[in-house]
């Protein structure tokens, strides 16, 4: 996953990607300092085509700016041992976030540190609430094509989140989509938009579910999976 | 440098990062609280920062909003900013244009953004005057590196900058598939440096 989740460099560096690949490549350059080295320098040059749009601001905004500062409270200076933001994010990760990291799916957490789209925000307490259950059992799968499914399942919340980090999206246009195999058929619990590889996707009710599938479908989903599955992990 | 406590309007001299107090020295002075060297940062970036934002946001009245949170957020976060990874223009120009690009994801659904193809070039200054006096040596060494990348390039980097749009949709506008569009976006940045330098380093 490592190359892959490395090709969404440039893009980051621009803003290009969306929240769950920011999470995925956040996590990748905090294991990789090569990596870190090369975004600065991007992003360098990014911040660059900011003079190409440099534009007089409204007179008023800096009587407003200026005035606004003097009831925000700065947060405090680095201690002596300079910690980095990324860093410090993930000192306060909860101990859930280790477990599931531990797994190699700390993609799921990084997502809800780094989320903040309003919409987001109850599905990330809600995966958050369910990382942190005290019965979390946690199961995996490969993505045939490269990629892991990671499935963490609590059965006090009777509830499941399903991490999926695919290395490539399908080809053709086509898109993956999520189901949980029940003993009345598989049930769709998701599809994802075209170009997308990685997902994280709460699922209540996951007790009756015999297993989790990923499948390859025409853009939008389909309503019985297309086989054979892209990945299959029993539970 | 300016001391423009009451300059209604930024020296222009002073946007180009470079002599005795720059972003750096002053971003290290916010992050002890000194609100002066806030104000003289602000004269410095706020053109940068603001126009960002509305090229990216297009209009003025959002832009003007988003702008005065990114400035309030370089006041309160200045103790984040760690020169070893850059210069403190490209960190706040960070800032800016993330939230830029969010308040433009939140906002508008997809469908209206598309309508926005091939106008990266409209925008209508606040003031047409001063832009063009103040911004010119600004803008212009950008241009000219932007015309040395290749038109797929060019259009990749342009369109997810100025206009946020994320690569897949890049790639929709471009009719390229997503793995050249991604490396468009990074040859084409490293492009770009090459050709600006490494020319700030405040």
């Amino acid at each position: 996953m490592t190359a892959s989740v490395h090709s969404l460099i440039g893009p980051y560096a621009l803003d290009a990607v969306d929240d769950l690949e920011r999470a995925a490549f956040d996590r990748h350059l905090s294991e990789c300092g090569a990596c870190r080295a090369e975004v600065d320098e991007l992003r360098e040059a990014a911040a660059r085509l900011a003079d190409g749009a440099w534009s007089v601001p409204p007179p008023a905004l800096r009587e407003n700016v200026l005035a606004a500062i003097g009831s925000v409270r700065q947060i405090a200076p680095a201690s002596p041992a300079p910690v980095r933001a990324p860093r410090r994010l993930r000192l306060v990760t909860a101990a859930a976030a280790v477990v599931v990291a531990a797994a190699g799916a700390a993609t799921a957490v990084y997502a809800i540190q780094d989320h903040r789209v309003r919409v987001e925000q109850s599905r990330t307490e809600a995966v958050r609430a369910l990382l942190a259950a005290p019965d979390l059992v946690l199961k995996e799968g490969t993505v045939a094509g490269g990629g892991r499914v990671t499935v963490a399942t609590s059965k006090l919340r009777d509830a499941g989140v399903i991490m999926l980090a695919a290395d490539a999206a399908p080809t053709g246009g086509r898109v993956f989509e999520l189901w949980t195999i029940r003993s009345s058929g598989p049930v769709s619990v998701g599809t994802l938009a075209p170009g997308q590889t990685v997902a994280v996707q709460v699922v209540n009710g996951m007790e009756q579910a015999s297993g989790v599938g990923v499948s390859v479908e025409p853009p939008g989903g389909s309503k019985t999976p297309t086989t054979p599955l892209a990945a299959s992990v029993p539970l | 440098m300016a001391e423009s406590g009451t300059s209604r309007r930024p020296e222009h001299l002073s946007a180009v990062p470079d002599p005795d107090p720059g972003p750096a020295d002053l971003l290290r002075a916010v992050a002890g609280g000194d609100e002066k060297a806030f104000a003289r940062l602000y004269d410095l970036v706020a053109p940068r920062v603001y126009g960002l934002i509305r090229r990216v946001l297009r209009d003025p009245a959002q832009a003007e909003e988003v702008a005065q949170e990114v400035l309030v957020e370089v006041w309160r976060t200045a103790a984040r900013f760690d020169p070893a990874r850059g210069s403190a223009t490209a960190w706040i120009c960070t800032i800016a244009h993330r939230r830029a690009v969010d308040r433009v994801r939140s906002e508008q659904a997809a469908a209206d953004r598309l309508s926005y193809v091939g106008r990266a070039q409209v925008e209508v200054p606040y003031d047409a005057v001063a832009d063009e006096v103040s911004g010119r040596l600004e803008r212009q060494q950008v241009r000219r590196c932007l015309h040395d990348l290749t038109e797929l390039q060019r259009q990749a980097v342009t369109l997810a900058y100025y206009q946020g749009h994320t690569y897949p949709q890049v790639a929709e506008l471009l009719g390229a598939p997503l793995p050249t569009v991604k490396t468009r976006m990074r040859d084409g940045l490293i492009r770009l440096r090459d050709c600006l330098g490494s020319g700030v380093t405040a």
